[in-house]
């Protein structure tokens, strides 16, 4: 059964999908009461806008919403904020019933949007500043990318002071009633959302946030949870905050942070981390710390590893591979922000002792900058070889704090 | 020998002409951004502070890329899509288009 056709303004319509049953979603997430796909239809004095569409499987309930509001023949535009499957599933038969809409997307979106629906579409595409005119609704286009993919954009329906952010402010919450005003309490999924998808682009938020800031917002319309009337303002904050204490050490005390995380079976390598550990917090600016990945929980790996400037991993190596916890720390990096951190690998073996290069090819794909070369001890370091790790550790934190690195390819 | 500078990662390097610019990012460990690797998503588009000549030409794909994102881009360079084509110069790269 379909519920009344919820509506923002009287020219704005909800015309989304409700997914109770949903519990995982991209993997990634859980979701305790499902989600919710939305979409958006505003009319104009001449025709109509659909913003965004649902998942494939949920497009029945957003064609029945939207027959309720318009003919297929009025509708003159579709805009994609984001292409992501659950938003743009009904696209290709939304095209089909709708011949005279003109699709609009973002530049970055153009090659994506032929890899999904494998066939040419015409399109329009849109930058900062391109508006396009309902007769008596304008509609601006915002360009936000990376959140959370290349692609997303924003709009800002001008005459109703309505954002519409993409999947920014979204969060996976199931509630029919829609309106943050009148849903059950939803703040730990719009935090959930935000710690999962948004976190890793803390500085794409923060750009998009200037964006949205030159507009004044009555409603914040994303693409999953609820519709935010009540106080814009309060999750804008909110957003704001949250992608601005990463440098929170940083910008109070202008530090940067050196993490050394390690495991050691044999003390071997707790030995070289405790003297690379001195080495990098002797320079000027550091504070280094060093963190025993037997004891670290998740939480609290993803949190330091957040606020390091440079994460220098130890770990011996145990029939040819680094440990599980190493690995685990890695793993963490799917919730940050990439690039720009320094890294670097050390350990102590007995044998093989490939552990500390395939940490370094792991960072390099997460895009680490690697300046130097791992450092490895065969079994039971020299007071000489240790003195190594505290040069190891100085050169890693003189490089952090800015340091030209002069190579050769 | 041209150099490239990753002007945000402190980095000189020294590179061979025929040098492919995604080359020289991933070995010598700068913290350019990729995603396709393809020139479609421009991912690692960057500013071209100086040294832009000593670069090849932007291809037809590229310049299409580029323009879709609007603006001027004739300072920008997908770093997926160019290489070093000079014996002796300096390029100098930055970040945050």
């Amino acid at each position: 059964m379909l519920g009344e056709v919820a509506a923002l303004s009287p020219n704005v319509h909800f015309i989304g999908a409700f997914d109770p049953k949903i519990r995982t979603f991209d993997i990634i997430m859980k979701t305790a009461n499902g989600s919710s796909y939305n979409s958006y239809l505003v009319r104009g004095s001449e025709g109509v806008a659909v913003m965004d569409t649902v998942k494939r499987e949920f497009s029945d309930a957003f064609f029945r919403r939207l027959e309720r509001l318009c003919s297929y023949d009025e509708i003159r535009y579709i805009v994609l904020h984001h292409l992501e499957p659950d938003h743009s599933g009904a696209l290709v038969e939304l095209m089909a019933r709708a011949p005279k809409a003109k699709l609009i997307i973002s530049g970055r979106a153009v090659m994506m949007l032929k890899g999904l629906v494998k066939q040419d579409i015409p399109y329009e595409v849109a930058a900062t500043g391109k508006k396009i005119s309902l007769g008596d609704r304008t509609i601006e286009f915002l360009s936000t990318p990376f959140l959370h993919w290349p692609e997303t954009m924003s709009s800002y329906l001008h005459e109703e002071k309505i954002l519409f952010s993409g999947d920014v402010f979204g969060s996976h919450y199931y509630d029919e009633r829609l309106f943050d005003d009148c849903v059950g309490d939803f703040s730990y999924a719009f935090k959930y959302y935000y710690d999962h998808i948004m976190r890793p682009f803390k500085q794409h938020v923060l750009q998009a946030l200037k964006l949205y800031r030159k507009f004044e917002i009555d409603i914040i319309a994303p693409l999953h949870g609820p519709v935010l009337r009540s106080n814009p303002a309060y999750y804008i904050e909110k957003y704001a905050l949250w992608s601005s204490e990463a440098k929170f050490r940083k910008t109070e005390f202008g530090q940067k942070m050196l993490s050394v995380f390690y495991m050691s079976s044999y003390d071997n390598t707790h030995r070289m981390a405790e003297r690379i550990t001195e080495g990098a917090d002797a320079v000027e600016g550091i504070v280094a710390s060093m963190y025993d990945l037997a004891s670290l929980e998740t939480a609290n790996m993803i949190d330091l590893l957040e606020e390091s400037d440079a994460v220098v991993i130890g770990s011996p190596t145990i029939n040819g591979d680094a440990v599980k916890p190493a690995w685990d720390l890695l793993a963490c990096m799917a919730y940050l922000e990439s690039g720009g951190k320094i890294g670097a690998a050390f350990g102590s073996y007995g044998w093989t002792g490939e552990a500390p290069e395939m940490l370094m090819e792991r960072m390099r794909w997460l895009k680490f900058r690697l300046p130097v070369a791992p450092l490895k001890i065969k079994l039971i370091p020299t007071e000489s070889e240790l003195m190594d790790c505290e040069a190891f550790g100085r050169e890693i934190a003189e490089i952090t704090m800015g340091k030209m690195v002069e190579m050769e390819l | 020998m041209a150099y490239v500078t990753f002007k945000d990662d402190n980095i000189r390097v020294k590179v061979s002409p025929g040098t492919t610019m995604r080359q020289v990012a991933d070995k010598c460990g700068s913290s350019i951004p990729f995603g396709c690797r393809v020139g479609d998503c421009a991912t690692c588009i960057v500013h071209v502070e100086s040294g832009m000549l000593y670069l090849s030409e932007k291809s037809e794909k590229e310049l299409k890329v580029l323009e879709m994102l609007g603006g001027d881009v004739s300072g920008l360079r997908l770093i997926c899509q160019c290489q070093v084509r000079c014996e002796e110069g300096e390029i100098v790269i930055s970040q945050g288009v």
